[in-house]
């Protein structure tokens, strides 16, 4: 039944319609409904291919990934080389300094990186995105600071927020001058192995 | 940080976007084999599939922060590994001479099929038989679920000719394919 099934086929099991037309019956959730097709038996049977073969298709990829698992340290390290913290930095903060001829700043990126630190220090806890919102680059201004966190499966969620919202305001008073309004921590995310005591 | 390999894309991405290597190292090492392989398979070329991967990577370093879902990461990836490949692939030589090229392989005929164990070998040997801009084409939609237009535009044909190229990818792969259902 091959021979006949090609481009060239005017239409599929009398229906009226073509492989191409069922491709794109197909490719649009076979809705509208075409009763034409539905109800024709060779129809369904070239439907059914189609969805075979891009299944397939899809599997062949994932199990190419999955014979390949390996990623070659020197490609990943050229990678890695070309890309920077600095593109993320964003907006410098002011530090005051001892010596007025000097000019301290901290850059936002590095008290993401603090409030990411102070937050992963809680067991059970990554936080995920870190936003000062406010400005930041004048000193004394108000500053809210929002963070999302994943919280390990399991865990008593609200008591970790609360948890994670103190050590982040008490992080960001000791090692940055921000006038920190408040800390909202929104749990976004469930995660299911323990990073604290997790080995490696 | 130990741990943070169990973080899900969402946060990984997350993070990426703040400026962390270090999450982005995890989501790239969780994510590159697939991302190879989907190249690989566009590309033909595991040369050509690496040196994109890795312009996509950086790329998408740069581009984080236009992440509307986090969650959808390897789908945001996938995409700028497509552009990033098809680019090479009009580089490589005009698309229109593909048409008819079939790759220099041994491995087509009746002998390669029947020596293939299970239906995703057969797959793999039909559709490294199909001529290189068939299988691009094929490759675009099946796995990168890209419209005709969409196809079109990334690989700058017309979308007669990617709907040309598909229906006969369609038909080959369909009769070849037929023996393993």
């Amino acid at each position: 039944m091959d021979d006949h099934l090609t481009e060239e086929t005017p239409d599929i099991g009398g229906s009226g319609y073509t492989l191409e037309d069922l491709s794109e019956y197909l490719d649009r959730g076979r809705t509208p409904a075409i009763a034409a097709i539905d109800d024709n038996a060779e129809c369904q049977s070239v439907l059914a291919s189609l969805e075979r073969v891009g299944a397939l298709s899809r599997d062949l990829v994932a199990q190419d990934a999955a014979l390949n698992p390996a990623i070659d340290e020197s490609w990943l390290a050229s990678v890695f080389s070309s890309i920077t913290r600095e593109a993320k930095a964003g907006r410098d903060i002011p530090l005051s300094s001892p010596d007025p001829r000097t000019r301290l700043s901290i850059t936002e990126g590095a008290v993401r990186e603090l409030v990411r630190a102070a937050g992963d220090a809680i067991d059970g806890v990554f936080v995920g995105r870190c936003d000062l919102d406010g400005d930041p680059t004048e000193t004394g201004s108000g500053i809210r600071v929002g963070i999302s966190i994943s919280v390990v499966l399991g865990s008593a969620v609200h008591d970790v927020a609360e948890t994670v919202r103190q050590r982040v305001y008490s992080e960001l008073l000791t090692h940055t001058e921000l006038t920190i309004e408040a800390v909202d921590v929104t749990v976004t995310d469930v995660h299911v192995i323990a990073n604290g005591s997790a080995p490696e | 940080m130990a741990g943070l390999d169990a973080a899900s894309d969402a946060l990984l991405a997350e993070r990426s976007a703040d400026g962390d290597t270090v999450a982005f190292g995890i989501l790239v090492r969780r994510h590159g084999p697939y991302l190879r392989a989907f190249a690989t398979r566009l590309t033909g070329s595991a040369a050509d599939a690496d040196d994109a991967v890795q312009e996509a990577l950086i790329a998408a370093w740069n581009q984080l922060s236009t992440l509307e879902d986090p969650a959808k990461v390897r789908t945001w990836m996938t995409s700028i590994v497509s552009r990033k490949s098809t680019d090479r692939l009009r580089r490589r030589k005009p698309s229109s001479e593909l048409d008819d090229q079939r790759p220099d392989t041994h491995e087509r005929g009746p002998e390669a099929r029947a020596i293939a164990t299970s239906q995703l070998d057969a797959l793999a040997g039909v559709l490294s038989a199909l001529p290189e801009g068939q299988r691009q084409c094929w490759v675009l939609k099946e796995v990168g679920g890209y419209s005709y237009e969409e196809i079109a535009d990334e690989l700058d044909l017309t979308p007669a000719i990617v709907r040309g190229r598909l229906a006969r990818a369609r038909a080959t792969v369909i009769s070849e394919m037929e023996v393993w259902r």
